[in-house]
């Protein structure tokens, strides 16, 4: 009946949690929720059924020896002929110390009796486990009532205190505040990202508190929030920085978006930016103007590495006027560079449940370890006054592997020969 | 590429291995189990020796992480897990049989990693997700447990075989399953590896959910590959409580340990073919 219930119990999640691919979310539906109550209640049940039986070998006297072990046909028996009790004790003293220390004694009616016991504690190692078990389940709903799972994207040197919590949860607003100050990203020659990195800084009530670097496998925490670098992308838009010289004089910098409409200082006329392009044609980096002057409008591009293309392409703006930088004469403009901003991706979270879930995990492998490397072994020495001599009997029994305690044995049965040997 | 050139070698070796062993099986004759042995052990040492070498390569490129990071390399060290824990196991009992169950499975896996379409095998720099000390440990742990399950399941199959022939030609006794081990060792043996399989796993899920912690923000996830190892882990709690409480033996365990393999292997394989955070075995 018992395994009736870990079948039926432990069955079922397994087969559900297969489903998570089409099945959106049953690690939380309430289905779920209940067929690991179910568990937890067996878990317990079982345990408790078994304790008291566990409890009583733990108190098991050694003396007197289970009823019968002598008469097993695996005990091996030494008869003696003139000799005496002493000499026996001596003998069983002498070489069963040899193998095991803390030997027992007790007297009964024929003689004595001598016992060694050990690794009584494996016999709770089952129950360690499945206590562990039962720790971790605390943990996961005690992460899962208190916790704070969502993720934020900063783009550089944006603030920010909202989180998206998962599944559609909504937003949360943290009693702090993040602002993004930098963010890093390194590639291999493969394109393969080598490591990415955001500064972040921490303010509350608008004040500075805490300045941290944030990689991928170390993340930070501030105030119970853990916060880890999950992702990063481009910002929505790149900006480009162009600039034109007209008359001998270099206009200074402007950093524009697409959309962006600014001023120019000959014929009243206005430049719109029409597009920004990272790599057009294969020919670098490149945006697309629209000047207004008067009633006319004029469109073309200005390349980032004008002079390559130029070289390479003598003659290009008669024929190309659409390429040429300096159509809106007397006007030249010139492309700097562009600026693509990222945003980074954080994970947030906090989970009380953690320390939970992980003491449960040590304890688990200690009573794993308990279970599967330790037993509990009793080993029992008979010596009895015969009437021609004496005799020695020694049996043993194990809680687990009898096959290691049957070697054991036999080590101490040589041991024993030898010295009666003598 | 020395290693990839050795790697070769040690997948043929395991293949003759194989063959010996088949032949001790039919021909009974303990040349072929002596012979058999030999190209496992020649087999392993190479095999050990390419593993060290691949570690060394990527030292040299100065990358620097041990040979456990893409699906390639985690077929080879899965391979050399069997062949050491096969060999241990043969050292133990001193028995030969067992191999013709256990050492095909080596030499397959060596196999599907040598001419799989597609398989990179070159030593690549690590993604930043992988850059972390948990990883030559989360890995170790698994392959580990899945390799004494492996030596669980070739115990399984041998002991259904020999359960059969033994009833069928009861009266006259096949020479050859008199030479196998004792119906009641290789029931232990299943046992053994299970429950050590068992908590090799345990150490592998743990040292992953602390990695999780670290990298993903969360000590689980859901992930198919998480969900299919606690499945794994769960059917083998599952027989190591059949044998404790309920008291199965011989062939209710072989054929759970046979199932058990089975989900190692989707929780090894299958689960690539689900979206998966583990996308990088």
């Amino acid at each position: 009946m018992v395994l009736l219930f870990i079948v039926a119990t432990l069955l079922p999640p397994p087969r559900d949690t297969q489903e998570i691919t089409w099945l959106n979310d049953l690690y939380h539906s309430p289905l779920f929720y209940v067929l690991s109550a179910l568990f937890s209640l067996n878990l317990i049940i079982c345990s408790l059924n078994r304790l008291p039986a566990a409890i009583r070998q733990f108190n098991a006297p050694c003396f007197p020896p289970p009823p019968g072990i002598f008469e097993n046909p695996e005990t091996t028996h030494f008869i003696l002929k003139e000799k005496g009790m002493t000499a026996g004790e001596a003998i069983i003293e002498k070489y069963a110390s040899v193998q095991f220390s803390s030997l027992k004694k007790t007297k009964w009616e024929k003689g004595f009796l001598f016992c060694r016991e050990r690794g009584k504690f494996s016999l709770f190692g089952v129950y360690i486990v499945h206590l562990s078990v039962l720790i971790i389940f605390a943990g996961a709903l005690i992460g899962s009532v208190f916790g704070l799972e969502g993720s934020m994207n900063l783009r550089e040197g944006e603030t920010s205190s909202l989180i998206r919590l998962d599944k559609g949860r909504g937003v949360h607003q943290l009693p702090f505040s993040v602002r993004c100050d930098n963010f890093l990203v390194e590639f291999y020659d493969t394109g393969a990202p080598k490591t990415y990195r955001s500064d972040l800084s921490f303010f509350k009530n608008g004040a500075l508190m805490q300045t941290a670097a944030l990689l991928v496998n170390h993340p930070f925490t501030f105030e119970g929030v853990r916060f880890y670098q999950s992702s990063y992308g481009a910002a929505d838009e790149t900006k480009a920085v162009i600039a034109y010289t007209g008359a001998g004089k270099e206009s200074g910098e402007i950093t524009v978006n697409i959309g962006d409409t600014f001023a120019l200082p000959a014929r009243k006329a206005k430049a719109t930016v029409l597009r920004v392009e990272e790599n057009i044609m294969q020919l670098g980096p490149a945006v697309k103007l629209d000047i207004e002057a008067g009633k006319k409008n004029i469109q073309f591009w200005v390349f980032q590495n004008i002079e390559e293309i130029n070289h390479a392409n003598p003659g290009l703006f008669a024929e190309v006027p659409l390429f040429n930088p300096g159509l809106f004469s007397p006007l030249v403009f010139s492309l700097k560079r562009l600026e693509s901003h990222y945003f980074t991706g954080l994970r947030v979270v906090r989970d009380p449940g953690v320390p939970f879930v992980l003491s449960g995990g040590i304890l688990i492998l200690a009573g794993l370890i308990i279970i599967f490397f330790t037993a509990h072994e009793r080993i029992w020495l008979r010596l009895e006054k015969q009437p021609e001599g004496i005799k020695i009997s020694v049996a043993g029994r194990a809680s687990r592997n009898q096959a290691v305690m049957q070697r054991r044995l036999e080590r101490l049965c040589q041991n024993l020969s030898k010295g009666l040997a003598t | 590429m020395t290693h990839t050139l050795i790697l070769s070698y040690v997948t043929f070796i395991y293949f003759i291995s194989f063959v010996f062993y088949l032949f001790k099986m039919i021909l009974q004759k303990d040349i072929w189990g002596r012979l058999a042995s030999f190209a496992a052990w020649l087999g392993f040492l190479a095999h050990t020796l390419a593993f060290i070498l691949r570690w060394k390569a990527s030292h040299d490129m100065g990358l620097g992480h041990a040979p456990l990071t893409n699906l390639y390399e985690s077929l080879i060290f899965f391979a050399w897990s069997i062949a050491f824990l096969y060999l241990a196991v043969e050292w133990r009992i001193k028995n030969k049989s067992l191999g013709v169950f256990v050492v095909p499975v080596a030499f397959l896996l060596m196999a599907y990693a040598s001419i799989a379409p597609g398989m990179n095998t070159r030593i690549e720099p690590l993604i930043p997700a992988l850059q972390s000390n948990w990883l030559t440990t989360h890995v170790l742990t698994c392959f580990m447990g899945y390799a004494a399950f492996t030596v669980a399941f070739g115990c399984a199959l041998l002991y259904l075989w020999k359960d059969k022939t033994q009833s069928k030609t009861a009266p006259a006794k096949s020479a050859f399953s008199q030479k196998l081990p004792a119906l009641t060792m290789l029931d232990a043996l299943i046992y053994q590896s299970a429950a050590l399989g068992f908590v090799f796993l345990a150490i592998g899920i743990i040292t992953g959910s602390v990695w999780a912690h670290y990298a993903w923000g969360s000590y689980w996830s859901w992930d198919p590959k998480e969900t299919w190892s606690l499945i794994t882990w769960l059917v083998y709690a599952i027989l190591l409580h059949a044998r404790y409480v309920r008291g199965w033996r011989g062939k209710r365990l072989a054929v759970l340990a046979i199932i058990g393999f089975a989900c190692v292997l989707f929780t090894y394989l299958g689960v690539n073919f689900l979206p998966s955070l583990h996308s990088y075995i």
